[in-house]
């Protein structure tokens, strides 16, 4: 694994993400932006399945779901970039992986919810005991993933394969 | 360090550490965990205010702007999260912050975007009350919602730009 993360390190991409002034920073803005709006939409739909803002139609929230799309877009393709910049930082940290489990987990209970608690309402029925605790674990995720992101930056064992 | 007229930064360092703020940030887990609350902060607000918005720009249509409003308390506890978790980053390494363009960038959005929210609270939002949930929002209303997400995008991409600069003290452009 080790010799596969060093060939990466030795790419032109690679070299240019960790080099070049501005590619890391672009990157850094477009992943923060990325998962502000993946996690920001995933966090209003949760909340609305929790009971509040309760006058609103709850199956209308599925309006958010193309910016969470391009949040998740833009997350993958600038977190690419960023693994590409330093792909040991983060494939040699298992909360690199737990990260992606928290919001893949997260972003799968936002689909559950769109598929059962979304027609139930539109039907007029009140949302049910499971569903709120679908979103309650939605918002638990979401806001793990964030801080699975933030612990990244502090918890590497190593920057390159050369250390 | 620098003469500065305005911000003692010295003075503000002191008083962190007097205060055990800067014992909290400089623990082992200090910055990582004051982090974490300060993006969870902006994710809240951006889920919230964020999403108000972009339906007060006209996305999301069948959502009724004043019931969706209900969200706003939610951002309101994101930004004091993040203004709390910012004001600790900000004693325990003040001239890192204060005399960083980034972060004086990302002060004057955050002022901006306060300005923008009074000038709508002011001028328009009475006129979202009547609004049935299909509704267009007035052209104003759309361009207070376009300012502010502007706004709160530009807040967190100067912020990510913070670490870029390591500003000495003769970066301070007021001091003499």
């Amino acid at each position: 694994m080790m010799d596969a993360l060093a060939w990466i390190e030795q790419t032109r991409l690679s070299v240019f993400v960790r080099e070049d002034f501005y590619a890391y920073f672009v990157l850094l803005i477009g992943h923060a932006w990325g998962m502000a709006f993946l996690v920001g939409g995933g966090v209003a739909v949760s909340l609305r399945v929790l009971g509040v803002a309760s006058g609103t139609r709850m199956e209308r929230f599925r309006g958010f779901f193309p910016f969470m799309w391009f949040g998740a877009a833009l997350a993958l393709v600038s977190g690419l970039g960023l693994l590409a910049g330093y792909p040991a930082k983060a494939l040699t940290n298992w909360i690199f992986a737990l990260k992606f489990a928290c919001l893949i987990g997260a972003a799968l209970l936002v689909r559950r919810m769109a598929r059962q608690a979304f027609p139930a309402a539109a039907r007029g029925e009140p949302t049910s005991a499971g569903s709120r605790l679908t979103a309650a674990a939605a918002l638990a995720l979401w806001f793990s993933g964030v801080a699975c992101g933030k612990l990244l930056l502090y918890t590497n064992q190593m920057l390159l394969t050369t250390d | 360090m620098p003469n500065d007229p305005i911000f003692d930064v010295v003075g503000i360092a002191v008083w962190a550490i007097e205060v055990g703020i800067y014992d909290v940030m400089y623990s082992p887990w200090g910055w990582t965990v004051v982090e974490i609350v300060h993006f969870t902060g902006l994710c809240l607000l951006l889920g919230t205010v964020g999403m108000f918005d972009l339906r007060m720009m006209g996305f999301a249509p069948g959502l009724s702007l004043p019931a969706l409003h209900k969200l706003v308390p939610f951002g309101v506890l994101g930004f004091c999260l993040s203004v709390a978790s910012g004001f600790m980053f900000v004693v325990s390494a003040p001239d890192q912050y204060i005399y960083n363009p980034a972060w004086q960038t990302k002060m004057a959005l955050l002022g901006l975007a306060g300005l923008n929210m009074v000038l709508f609270y002011l001028t328009t939002s009475r006129r979202l009350q009547a609004l049935g949930p299909d509704d267009p929002p007035p052209f104003a209303a759309r361009l207070f919602a376009f300012a502010s997400l502007t706004c709160w995008l530009g807040v967190i991409a100067a912020g990510r730009v913070i670490t870029a600069f390591r500003p000495p003290f003769f970066w301070c452009a007021w001091c003499s």
